[in-house]
């Protein structure tokens, strides 16, 4: 077992969870020469880092009594969470007592502190990581019926135990065939299978002597890893010359995405993702055969990595930035400040200003944006506060909520803990909620806007017109306001179809009995057109762009002065 | 300074604790360095005056857990009889517990500092 542990190859990573940093360091010099070792200070913490995706832990050393969230809370939650459920753990106490609990809760083992000497606690981690990795070996179907190759999920277990053990530099490849599904609709499913198994053995003999391992991923896509080549052209083309010659599938086409994998402890899945990313850059094109995860793809993973890697850190130290665009009310002789929006914008200490453009859609992809429309519901409930306090008037403020937000079970909780938090009342912070959230997730949507308006939340339906609202969809699921998306107001003027549609969506909102707000206004014709449309309310550079709070601030004090009763309406 | 002569007269015992740092010197005496420092001394302290003994144990335990994992003996010994007696719930001592044990951290600290 030493010299396994011993081999050059890449380490597996343990991450280290304890509020003391002696402990951390102490048990880190311990583990570092056998490991990558990553420290967590609290279970918050801990659960940041187990939630990155890049890197797989093999152990968690996990500590007990810990501020902010202790590690009882942190077993519980690993071990609701199906990617983390078997990662095992190991808790560091000095508690008998707890030991019994922290084993009946899920930990597989306990550290007593004071701590054994650095072998016998070696000794411990690397049995552990053993254990588990064999389980879930044994737990995965080793071997795929179509192809004769290891199954996606045996694979993985089997390159985690291989890793540690591996000198020489390796390789990541996909490989997919071009236009299978039409070869398998024209031959038939029992042909297309053939071609697979064909695939599976052919690609298992040709690997051997660069000790390849493969697996069938899915449908037609293979992983293999390898030890680095010159080029894979040559294979690529070996294999679909045998394949054609043993199936009749002469015209098959094979293409191939190449990873060269990292020594740093990143996971596999994640090199297979990158080949993958490559494999794709050259679908269809069918003079090339093989492409190589190169600068330019690498390049914006990395950036996209790096924005999404960075988003606690903005939160925590102010990179993240709230600004307000003002909503107008046009409806009397001049226009009226209403309410506002909450825009975030990043400022990067590195990378500068990083455009919503760039990171809103990523981060809505990933997930993260949950923690970007947290982050920014707070600012702005406190930035309520602040205007309150400063000048005597609520004003609303309408924050975006996610799809992802949608599905969170403890939304209302959230929002409510923020409003209390801020001493505001429900309606003062407004919830947008994109239009296309609507269509693709309506029932729970609905359950989730209904309970949020029982507690007296005012929804905002953003961006409608731009995707796929139905009027039935309008009656069923009930709103507070509708945002008319800005392409609309764009284009209004100057085509009389889109100034239709425009008057339509007043004359729904009317039926409803909802305001409407134009997004995007920026000319002085455009206002006009909508207020004699009997729009409500407008936003958009023409009235003002999105505004740092200080400035925002002089917006309402001007509008103290140039209307006396004006505070009275807020 | 802080050397191995000096907890070794302090009472640690610097053998189990290099042990625990692979022998290494320097790790186990920047380690040690960190102790006069170390916040929770304070807020034992402060929730003892202020009769929170949960706190006290929280504390005291975290305490328990570095000075032992240094192998500071003497200060670890205090630290544990400290949690045995909140565990039966008994504050008496506890004081007395606590005067030795800023004691002897002035008197690490002396040494670190000297």
């Amino acid at each position: 077992m030493k010299q396994l542990m011993a081999a050059g190859g890449m380490k597996r990573r343990v991450l280290i969870v304890d509020d003391e940093m002696i402990n951390r360091e102490l048990l880190g010099a311990m583990l570092a020469q056998s490991y990558d070792v990553a420290f967590a200070e609290n279970g918050a913490q801990a659960m940041e880092a187990l939630a990155e995706e890049e890197h797989g832990f093999s152990l968690i050393l996990l500590d007990l009594m810990m501020p902010v969230m202790n590690g009882f809370e942190v077993i519980a939650r690993c071990r609701a969470d199906a990617r983390l459920r078997n990662v095992p753990i190991i808790v560091m106490t000095s508690e008998k007592s707890a030991e019994v609990k922290s084993i009946r809760a899920g930990a597989v083992d306990f550290i007593a502190k004071p701590y054994d000497m650095p072998e016998v606690i070696l000794a411990r981690c690397e049995r552990i990581i053993e254990l588990s990795e064999d389980r879930s070996i044994i737990r995965s179907t080793e071997r795929d019926k179509v192809s004769g190759l290891y199954t996606r999920g045996y694979f993985f277990a089997y390159l985690q135990r291989l890793l540690p053990r591996l000198t020489a530099p390796m390789d990541a490849l996909v490989l997919n065939i071009n236009r299978f599904h039409i070869l398998n609709e024209l031959l038939g499913h029992e042909e297309g299978d053939r071609i697979l198994g064909t695939i599976g053995a052919q690609l298992k003999a040709l690997t051997a002597p660069m000790r390849g391992i493969a697996c069938r991923s899915e449908s037609d896509t293979f992983f293999l890893l390898a030890e680095r080549q010159e080029e894979y052209e040559t294979l690529i083309a070996e294999l679909q010359k045998r394949v054609g010659e043993q199936t009749g599938a002469r015209d098959l086409r094979l293409r191939a995405g190449v990873y060269h994998c990292p020594n740093d402890g990143t996971n596999p899945e994640n090199w297979f993702s990158r080949a993958k990313a490559a494999c794709d850059r050259i679908r269809g094109q069918y003079s090339a055969l093989t492409a190589t995860f190169n600068n330019e793809l690498h390049e914006l993973t990395v950036f996209r990595e790096r924005l999404s890697s960075d988003v606690q850190d903005a939160i925590d130290n102010r990179g993240f930035v709230v600004y307000f665009q003002p909503k107008y009310r046009i409806q009397g002789e001049r226009p009226v400040l209403a309410s506002a929006e909450a825009l975030v914008r990043w400022i990067h200490p590195e990378l500068g200003f990083i455009s919503p453009g760039e990171f809103i859609p990523l981060f809505e992809k990933n997930g993260l944006i949950h923690k970007v429309d947290h982050f920014v519901w707070r600012e702005a409930a406190a930035q309520i506060n602040r205007w309150r306090e400063q000048y005597g008037v609520t004003l609303p403020v309408s924050v975006n909520v996610s799809r992802v937000d949608i599905f969170d079970l403890a939304l209302e909780k959230k929002l409510l803990d923020i409003v209390e938090a801020f001493s505001l009342a429900p309606g003062d912070l407004m919830l947008e909620i994109t239009e296309s959230a609507y269509a693709d997730s309506a029932e729970q949507l609905n359950e989730v806007i209904a309970s949020l308006r029982n507690r007296g939340f005012k929804i905002e339906m953003d961006d409608f017109g731009s995707g796929y609202s139905s009027l039935n969809m309008l009656t069923a699921i009930p709103i507070d306001v509708l945002k008319l998306d800005m392409q609309f107001v764009r284009t209004m003027l100057s085509d009389e179809k889109k100034r239709r549609l425009v008057e339509l969506v007043m004359d729904i909102a009317a039926f409803l009995e909802v305001p409407v707000v134009a997004e995007g206004v920026e000319e002085e014709e455009q206002l006009r057109a909508l207020k004699d449309m009997r729009c409500d309310l407008v936003q958009g550079y023409y009235v003002s762009p999105p505004v740092p709070a200080e400035r925002f601030g002089e917006l309402i004090e001007k509008e103290l002065q140039e209307k006396g009763d004006w505070h009275d309406n807020h | 300074m802080i050397t191995i002569e000096k907890l070794n007269s302090f009472g640690a015992d610097t053998a189990e604790g290099l042990g625990r740092c692979y022998g290494n010197e320097a790790l186990y005496l920047r380690l040690v360095n960190m102790i006069p420092a170390e916040g929770n001394f304070a807020v034992l302290e402060e929730a003892l005056g202020a009769g929170d003994l949960d706190k006290v144990f929280e504390a005291a335990h975290a305490l328990k857990g570095v000075l032992g994992n240094l192998s500071l003996t003497p200060m670890y010994q205090i630290c544990s009889e400290i949690t045995e007696l909140l565990r039966a719930r008994t504050e008496t001592g506890c004081a007395a517990l606590l005067a030795e044990l800023l004691r002897q951290r002035d008197e690490l600290s002396v040494m670190c500092s000297e």
